[in-house]
């Protein structure tokens, strides 16, 4: 007897793996086809636009606001969204924005002055926004930052109610798209305003039931750790073009409960958010709703260069030519991540990468020899810190093996949690650490400005070069494209000639997603606007084009 | 017996306030700040943030207001979540621990007193070695293995019951037999364990001289005297059952306060994690003292100090 009921569990364990099934799981619409259903990560701090920084946020916030312009959900290049056109001055300095009539859903009309007055908000040190430093291109807010100037000097003004006249402290030719990010996206003012007066907490505005919003979606239910409910929003100018009614974002944070569900057909995708776990890759890649896409983010090592022997160049250069990436990617990473030796992946925005080997043991051991250590003789002790996660900790034993390979050198790891990681990295208490940025728009600025400029708090290396930072400062004035590509290029070579850190690849994004789910694009910056997106079962639909609403 | 309980309930207050004091400094020794993040703040912005929390005040004088607010029972804000303050997060989350200990604590009473009661009535007999057998797996198999495998059979294959997720009663009964099967093997030994060790007692032999049938010994005689250890382990269960959530919650994607002893100290939300502290303590402490008034409510031969 009870050898038949273990022989029935492990008959049921080998079932469950359903070879035959092309899919993950269900591949069955199991709810309401009005309701999109996937996971959104942790339980985001922050949804409004002004104060977001983390993605799960900013995924809300992109939904439930509209700005200026919008991302295409293919190529995720800018596309009119409340402003219809947009004059640009010859010399790029001067953008000025035509908006559209449109309205907050609570009726209240929305003007350029809700831009000029949300754009003020975020400079404003007790709106306590993280992101001010994506405001920096705009005329003044560098002054703003610094503390030598008040928020309502800047460059921003609104002509009419639907006219915005932005002024820029050199050209940006990714501003159109600049201006699609969340932080970009207008705060209802006479709303917040009245929520002041009646001496509440500002805080609290996002909550459903005080938020005001603008764009395709209301926030109906927000149930803490639970998940987000959007319901369509009937006020937004683009409503019949908007086709789910509603979409459920969950909070998952563990990726195998995210599977489950997403096997189970208790949710649609596993989100903007989360990827398929490297363990997972191996046996889930050959079912047909796996979707793997490069996607805009860099994993590298900082090395801080204000610790011997990391104050050598040679030594610096030396540990990068050490490394064999595409081994890396093969057998560590496996998800079709891209070896990198430089900053800026190759093509964004029409960028060049750099020609830097990725790999040269011969020459890594010949500068190591220069710098005083032949055969990695002498070489002190150093650390690789990381924070806790076992993805971290194969790449840094990865590594490691690498450096005691060609180097013959030994390297501690040692794990951190997040907050003492984050601690030690801020205080320049380490050799050597593990970090990823993922870039913000489609724009070698977003790598090369925003962790290495020196003015930059996300430059944690203790690399601080006046010589970069007039590069930098030089490519981006220039108005000519290319020309500006081509300082940009000088302004990186120089960076990685000083390799203030290491890069190893770009990463990819791992999906799984049902073939029902309709409107969905893999695309590098990540972006998925839900108002595109339909739940459709019919195969054949899914080969018409985008904008065909089968209904 | 009302003055007892109310003598060591004041004894309850100074252990309450050592706990209080002693994690309060504990967690802000811990390195790290509530506000780092991988995009760095600006130190403008920190410093305001801080501000608005009273971080920037001496560490003595910050004791002093939160002892002050914990007086009026509130916990504060949370720092990690800046809409909802503690007692709002407490609010919501631990009706929902309690929920999935509660149906945990259902399912291991019903089935480990049941298997207890088979193993000691037919002591020895192959029910009592499937009982003790039973018994022995729950004990040995962890939460963490035996949740995916509920879920691989009810939810993956079957498609009976949900993956994770909460709001339904279908969301609790995996993670409720997931949590409680460990207790249920206790249950079940301190069950068996118990009932034996009366049967051969004087009060249940005169029980039988007496010609009662063996349903009314059982559970009329033999039970009272014999769940004793099931009751004493009944109050330290039901907390345990509460922080052992932790895993379990995880697993289920429950939004119940379990993932918050880990996580709120990961965040450094200092509201948080004293919020917690105090209400485990304060439920700890409670469960023992209610043990104890249990304890003269089923034994007659215990008598309190100071009751009648």
């Amino acid at each position: 007897m009870v050898r038949h009921a273990w022989l029935m569990v492990i008959g049921c364990l080998v079932g469950c793996q359903q070879v035959d099934n092309p899919y993950f799981g269900t591949a069955t619409l199991r709810h309401s086809p009005d309701e999109l259903r996937f996971n959104n990560g942790a339980e985001p701090r922050h949804i409004d636009p002004g104060k977001c920084s983390e993605s799960s946020g900013g995924e809300i916030a992109n939904n439930l606001f509209s700005g200026l312009t919008d991302y295409d959900p293919a190529t995720s290049a800018p596309v009119p969204d409340l402003a219809t056109s947009w004059d640009i001055s010859p010399d790029g300095l001067v953008y000025t924005f035509h908006l559209r009539p449109s309205q907050w859903n609570d009726g209240t009309p929305l003007t350029a002055h809700d831009f000029e007055w949300s754009w003020k908000r975020v400079l404003r040190p007790e709106t306590e926004s993280v992101y001010t430093s994506i405001l920096s291109d705009i005329k003044g807010v560098s002054a703003v930052t610094q503390g030598s100037a008040s928020p309502d000097s800047i460059g921003v003004h609104a002509i009419d109610d639907h006219t915005l006249r932005v002024e820029l402290e050199h050209p940006v030719p990714h501003f159109l798209e600049l201006v699609a990010y969340y932080t970009f996206r207008p705060v209802p003012r006479h709303h917040l305003e009245k929520f002041k007066a009646q001496g509440l907490d500002e805080t609290l505005w996002t909550r459903p039931e005080y938020i005001v919003s603008n764009g395709p979606f209301n926030l109906k239910e927000w149930k803490f750790r639970q998940y987000f409910l959007l319901e369509r929003n009937p006020l937004y100018w683009d409503a019949k073009n908007v086709k789910i009614k509603f979409a459920r974002l969950y909070t998952i944070e563990e990726a195998h409960t995210a599977l489950n569900m997403y096997r189970a057909g208790e949710i649609d995708w596993l989100g903007p958010s989360m990827d398929v776990p490297a363990e997972f890759i191996d046996s889930l890649k050959h079912y047909k709703d796996y979707v793997q896409t490069p996607h805009l983010g860099v994993y590298y090592y900082w090395l801080n260069v204000k610790k011997p022997p990391l104050d050598d160049v040679r030594v610096r250069k030396a540990l990068a030519l050490a490394i064999d990436r595409q081994s890396l990617v093969t057998h560590i990473t496996r998800g079709g991540e891209i070896p990198i030796a430089s900053l800026v992946p190759d093509g964004l925005a029409g960028y060049k990468a750099l020609p830097i080997p990725l790999y040269d043991p011969d020459l890594a051991r010949k500068l190591l020899a220069e710098a005083g250590y032949p055969g990695g003789k002498n070489f002190p002790h150093l650390r690789v810190i990381y924070n806790t996660l076992t993805h971290h900790k194969q790449v840094a034993e990865a590594i490691q093996e690498m450096w005691q390979r060609n180097l013959g050198i030994q390297i501690d790891l040692e794990n951190r949690e997040w907050k003492v990681f984050l601690d030690e990295l801020d205080s320049g208490e380490y050799h050597i650490a593990r970090m990823g940025w993922i870039g913000d728009y489609a724009d070698p600025n977003t790598f090369l400005q925003e962790i290495l400029a020196s003015y930059s708090d996300n430059n944690r290396s203790g690399w601080k070069d006046p010589t970069y930072d007039r590069l930098l400062k030089e490519a981006n004035n220039t108005v000519n494209r290319q020309e500006r590509l081509n300082r940009l290029q000088m302004a990186e070579s120089h960076a990685m000639d000083a390799m203030p850190l290491l890069p190893l690849y770009v990463y990819t994004r791992k999906f799984l997603v049902k073939p029902y789910v309709h409107g969905w694009h893999p695309n590098m910056r990540g972006i998925y606007p839900l108002k595109y997106f339909w739940l459709e079962e019919t195969r054949a639909v899914r080969e018409l084009p985008l904008q065909e609403n089968p209904k | 017996m009302i003055r007892f309980v109310f003598k060591r309930f004041l004894g309850l207050i100074p252990t309450l306030l050592v706990i209080i004091v002693a994690s309060f400094l504990i967690i802000r020794l811990a390195p790290g700040s509530p506000f780092t993040q991988d995009r760095a703040v600006p130190k403008s912005v920190l410093v305001e943030i801080e501000a608005k929390y009273g971080l920037d005040k001496p560490l003595p004088v910050q004791l002093g207001h939160y002892l002050m607010r914990l007086a009026h029972g509130d916990f504060g804000p949370s720092t990690k979540y800046p809409q909802r303050s503690v007692n709002e997060i407490i609010a919501e989350g631990l009706p929902i621990t309690l929920t999935l200990s509660l149906v945990a604590l259902a399912w291991a009473l019903l089935v480990g007193v049941g298997a207890g009661i088979i193993g000691a009535v037919r002591q020895n007999s192959k029910w009592d070695q499937a009982a003790m057998a039973f018994a022995m797996l729950g004990i040995s198999i962890p939460t963490f293995v035996l949740g995916p495998l509920l879920v691989l059979l009810f939810s993956l294959h079957w498609y009976l019951l949900p993956p994770g997720g909460f709001g339904e009663w279908r969301h609790v009964i995996l993670p409720g037999i997931t949590l409680g099967t460990a207790y249920a093997a206790y249950f079940a030994r301190l069950t068996r364990a118990g009932l034996l060790e009366v049967t051969r007692s004087d009060y249940i032999r005169t029980a039988h001289a007496k010609g009662l049938p063996e349903s009314t010994v059982i559970f009329r005689h033999m039970l009272r005297g014999g769940l004793l250890p099931v009751v004493t382990f009944l109050g330290p269960a039901i907390a345990h059952l509460m922080v052992g959530s932790v895993i379990v919650e995880k697993i289920f994607n429950i939004p119940g306060i379990g993932p918050y002893f880990v996580d709120a100290a990961f965040n450094r939300d200092y509201g948080l994690v004293m919020g917690i502290v105090v209400l485990e303590s304060a439920l700890l402490l409670m469960m023992n003292l209610l043990v104890d008034v249990m304890y003269a409510v089923l034994d007659p031969r215990i008598r309190l100090q100071g009751a009648p």
